[in-house]
């Protein structure tokens, strides 16, 4: 099948790549680690390996304050022979995470849930790529490769949320809910695109079984699945841990508080190191539902694209791993992708002008990753609009190709 | 919803076979929404302001209320004016007196109060005369004074009367050991009953007024430092000969502030390589810790110590000299302040929470062994509220001068006997009466007055500044702390009435901590110095970009509601 081999052409070389750079420059993983583009404190690798560290000697991984993340990883990572010796075994794991990631974005993509779903049908469904285009575009994207070399335990997350919508489309909503638990366990958020998700497995329900049963009641059985993933998961953690409350304190209550300030190209750190102490609980729930307001508004006004509900919402997310799962699924203007070059440049040059020259203050790395914030912003206003102006030439077919302005 | 730039044209996601018709000329009014999309329009608006509604300010309610809890503000106000409670000592003194018959030995006890409350004019302190009813049948008995020494810790002083055939006129001893005093007299000195007064009583009650002098006007000090409405003790203070209250000044200025724990700090220092040891452990389990036992009623104590070698005197120092006459090197009295090298020798000057006592052992060069202080061939001083300094000449062996490698425990001897003298000289230990025990047990109910008066203070000050500053927050903490403070001040005052001055101080000690809690608690801060209209800059530059969008949506929103529902009024 000439598809089929594409896409194993695509996966191959992708795999090639990522190994010929770890040969070629072995200290390439290290640096990256340590950069704080790539690594936060919730999904670094070097906090993990400290984690690790103390978890195969039967000390609590929590102790010492550095490790902040889910337990389930530790005996997946202690699986693994240490990656400072044996860098390649992390490597091909890594790898191989990235290929199945973007074979879920495959599944997605051929299923062309993002082009006719149930209630919505797209005028221009013949221009679409192929799923091995979509694969080698975010198998081959700078920031993937980056990601997969620096190591983030967030790529699991990604892995989470990308099955969870891939099983999604092909109707199995029973996995989309398992995998969606496992997102949610390792970091919060990714349970706010419960709801989109819930619709695209109704959609897919009532587009194959003809006879549609209750919404309500549909909603409610997922929902007791996810609390059930979630709900098993944690106890696998409390057997792992055995001090159950310290575990949620340093990883959910970490994520949930924010009480280390280390830069990453967020918004968050600049913004609680400037704020008046007591202001920062309000502040920090102003910024938790800023990221939850959202979903109400993009579902109730996207409900007939659920898929792109999702990929909206992803946009949120506090930690920037999620650009590359962005830019596989889009393409830029080109204000956007300058901003986002620019910032991509100039972010560690600012950053070493900071923290390592001195001549620099925060202000400068804290600057660049505002230019990046609007360079996503603008990208998701303009997918958006895009999305709301073929729902309204689909409405009314005269005004297609006409220019429009917003009031 | 999202802002978007206008004009941009939406030739991303898949139009670009739609050629760009901006240079069309014809403006066709857009065509009429759809009652769907308005509903739509209206769902989205709802949904935002659900969340603001429903999360938003609940949010905001709870993390921006201040909390404040109830504080007894009448109740701590009296404690620090002095209305609640003025501290009473009655010092409770028993009599054992073996070869009395008790009707004329509590005849003699009588005339003797009686005395002694004639002679005191300060109300507070008072002591109280309690003949030992059992005297009469442990007298015979082998351990009658063990039985006396060993009674219960409310007994401030035993006084054991034994009468002498070959006497004059009385005399007393004080056992420094213990708290015992022994009085001998010629039987003939007995009050008859028919007297009121006798020279023997007269000599009880000028020997007991004689041992508790200090700690009287010691006690007048501390209570006249309070501004409360009693004004008793002041008039005692200014009653008291000068050089009394001199002394009682100058112990105040040399001891430390008072301290939960205080952290003592030996340091061995010597200009050369040797000594390099000492027994330190030793020594300290032997010399010094049956005085910190003694002292762990009154405060907690750890212990440090360090050994530092080639450590030389400051630059600026002047150097000791050779002094023929006294064969020794001698350091002028005035240059001792400047003895220590601050600058070079690591003397932390806290270990932990609490304040750190000094204690330094400075065994001089060979070279310039012997030292002494010139004026009065010392070998120790104290620096006042800082520690202590022993100079230690270690036995130069003959053949070649050098300092022995390593320090005994009997070698350290002397300069351990040193440090706990000065250790108590810190502490605010009164100078007399000479007994080791009554000095404890006095500076026990010094410093009982001093924290409950501090305690009572603090409070005091916490009342005054939670009515100040009507924004600061007050933690639930507090409340708790103020109320443990209350109660534990109370139950201290009722000991110290009691004459339990040992438990008195316990309860002090918890008031006294948790006063400073409450008192310097840190959430109770945060806000003082955060006026409300700052609270609009906080607010606005995040807040105000997210609202207008959300509030002018929901003014439209609102608008067009009113307008339908008039239309629809007014047409039919």
């Amino acid at each position: 099948m000439p598809v089929d081999r594409r896409k194993a052409l695509v996966f191959g070389a992708a795999l090639a790549l990522r190994l010929v750079l770890l040969l070629l420059f072995p200290s390439l993983p290290d640096l990256l680690t340590g950069r704080v583009e790539v690594s936060t404190p919730v999904n670094s690798f070097k906090r993990l390996q400290e984690g690790l560290f103390l978890y195969t000697r039967n000390i609590s991984p929590y102790d010492g304050g550095v490790f902040h993340q889910a337990p389930i990883l530790l005996p997946l990572f202690s699986l693994l022979p240490n990656s400072r010796d044996f860098p390649l075994p992390t490597a091909v794991f890594y790898s191989l995470i990235d290929l199945v990631n973007a074979n879920a974005l495959i599944t997605i993509s051929d299923s062309g849930q993002s082009v006719s779903s149930r209630l919505y049908s797209a005028l221009r469904k013949d221009i679409r790529w192929d799923g091995a285009s979509i694969a080698a575009w975010f198998l081959f994207n700078p920031f993937t490769i980056a990601t997969c070399l620096g190591r983030p335990t967030s790529v699991l997350t990604t892995s989470g949320i990308l099955y969870a919508v891939s099983n999604a489309v092909c109707g199995n909503s029973f996995n989309a809910m398992l995998a969606l638990g496992f997102a949610s366990y390792l970091s919060i958020y990714p349970a706010l695109l419960f709801i989109p998700l819930v619709i695209l497995c109704y959609d897919i329900q009532v587009q194959k079984a003809k006879t549609p049963s209750s919404a309500t009641l549909f909603a409610l059985k997922h929902f007791g699945i996810l609390l059930a993933s979630v709900a098993g998961l944690l106890g696998i953690s409390a057997l792992i841990i055995g001090d159950f409350g310290e575990f949620v304190s340093a990883t959910y209550g970490f994520q949930l508080l924010v009480p280390d300030l280390t830069p990453n190209i967020g918004l968050w750190w600049y913004f609680f190191i400037e704020i008046f102490d007591s202001f920062r609980e309000f502040f920090l729930g102003v910024f938790w539902l800023h990221l939850a307001g959202y979903v109400g508004g993009l579902t109730v006004r996207l409900r007939q694209q659920p898929l792109f509900i999702i990929t909206s919402l992803l946009a949120f997310s506090p930690s920037s791993s999620h650009t590359r799962l962005m830019t596989a699924v889009m393409r830029y203007t080109f204000f956007a992708s300058s901003a986002l070059l620019y910032a991509t440049l100039l972010g560690p040059a600012f950053y070493h002008l900071w923290i390592y020259a001195g001549s620099g203050n925060a202000n400068f790395f804290y600057a660049i990753t505002l230019v990046w914030s609007l360079g996503l912003s603008i990208l998701l206003a303009d997918t958006i609009f895009a999305a709301l102006r073929e729902e309204w030439e689909l409405e009314n077919p005269e005004m297609r190709g006409k220019d429009v302005r917003q009031v | 919803m999202s802002s978007k730039p206008e004009g941009l044209e939406s030739s991303n996601i898949s139009c670009n076979d739609a050629p760009a018709m901006s240079s069309e000329t014809v403006q066709r009014p857009p065509p009429p929404e759809k009652p769907a999309a308005i509903l739509t329009r209206t769902k989205v608006i709802a949904a935002f302001w659900a969340v603001i509604i429903f999360l938003g300010f609940p949010i905001w309610w709870q993390t921006t209320s201040i909390h404040r809890a109830r504080l007894p503000i009448q109740e701590m106000v009296n404690w620090a004016s002095g209305k609640t409670c003025r501290p009473v000592f009655p010092l409770e003194i028993q009599f054992a007196t073996p070869s009395l018959p008790v009707s004329d030995a509590q005849h003699l006890l009588r005339t003797t109060q009686h005395t002694l409350d004639d002679l005191n004019e300060f109300s507070a302190h008072h002591l109280r005369l309690k003949l030992l009813e059992s005297s009469n049948i442990e007298s015979n008995s082998p351990d009658g004074l063990r039985s006396i020494t060993e009674d219960n810790a409310d007994t401030v002083l035993s006084v054991r009367l034994i009468a002498q055939e070959d006497l004059t006129a009385p005399r007393s001893v004080l056992h420094s050991e213990t708290t015992q005093l022994d009085v001998f007299y010629p039987p003939s000195q007995v009050p008859v009953p028919s007297s009121s007064n006798s020279p023997l009583s007269a000599f009880i009650a000028e020997e007991l007024q004689r041992l508790f002098g200090e700690e009287k006007a010691t006690i007048a000090h501390v209570l006249s430092n309070n501004n409360g409405a009693d004004h008793q003790p002041a008039a005692v203070l200014n009653s008291l000969p000068p050089q009394i209250a001199e002394t009682i000044n100058k112990r105040e200025r040399r001891s430390m502030k008072y301290a939960e724990t205080y952290h003592l700090a030996f340091s061995l220092f010597t200009p050369g390589s040797a000594p390099s040891s000492w027994d330190i452990e030793a020594a300290i389990q032997e010399y010094l810790t049956p005085l910190l036992q003694a002292f762990s009623p009154i405060s907690n104590f750890t212990v440090d110590t360090q050994v530092q070698l080639y450590a030389m005197f400051s630059p600026m120092t002047p150097q000791p000299e050779y002094d023929e006459s006294q064969a020794a090197w001698t350091l002028k009295k005035e240059d001792l302040s400047a003895f220590i090298n601050a600058a070079e020798w690591p003397l932390s000057p806290s270990i932990g929470s609490g304040p750190t006592i000094n204690f330094i052992l400075y065994v001089p060069a060979p070279s310039q062994s012997p030292m002494v202080v010139k004026e009065n061939h010392a070998t120790s001083w104290i620096i006042p509220q800082w520690g202590g300094v022993f100079l230690l000449n270690a036995p130069l062996s003959t053949s070649q001068p050098s300092n022995p490698s390593h320090l005994s425990k009997e070698s350290l001897q002397s300069a351990f006997l040193t440090f706990s003298h000065q250790l108590l000289t810190l502490m605010g230990t009164p100078a007399t009466p000479t007994s080791l025990p009554l000095r404890l047990q006095t500076l026990i109910r010094i410093r009982a007055a001093s924290l409950l008066l501090s305690a009572s203070s603090t409070m005091g000050s916490l009342a005054r500044l939670t009515k100040s500053l009507p924004s600061i927050p007050i933690p639930a903490s507090v409340a708790t702390s103020v109320s443990t403070t209350l109660s534990h001040l109370s139950s201290a005052c009722d000991q110290l009435r009691e004459g339990r001055f040992a438990a008195a101080l316990a309860s002090a000690r918890v008031a006294e901590t948790e006063a400073e809690r409450s008192f310097f608690e840190k959430s109770m801060v945060g806000q003082v110095y955060f006026p409300d209209e700052h609270k609009v800059a906080v607010y606005l530059p995040l807040l105000g970009p997210i609202g207008v969008p959300l509030a002018v949506g929901l003014l439209k929103e609102l608008k067009r509601i009113i307008a339908g529902w008039k239309s629809r009024r007014s047409s039919p």
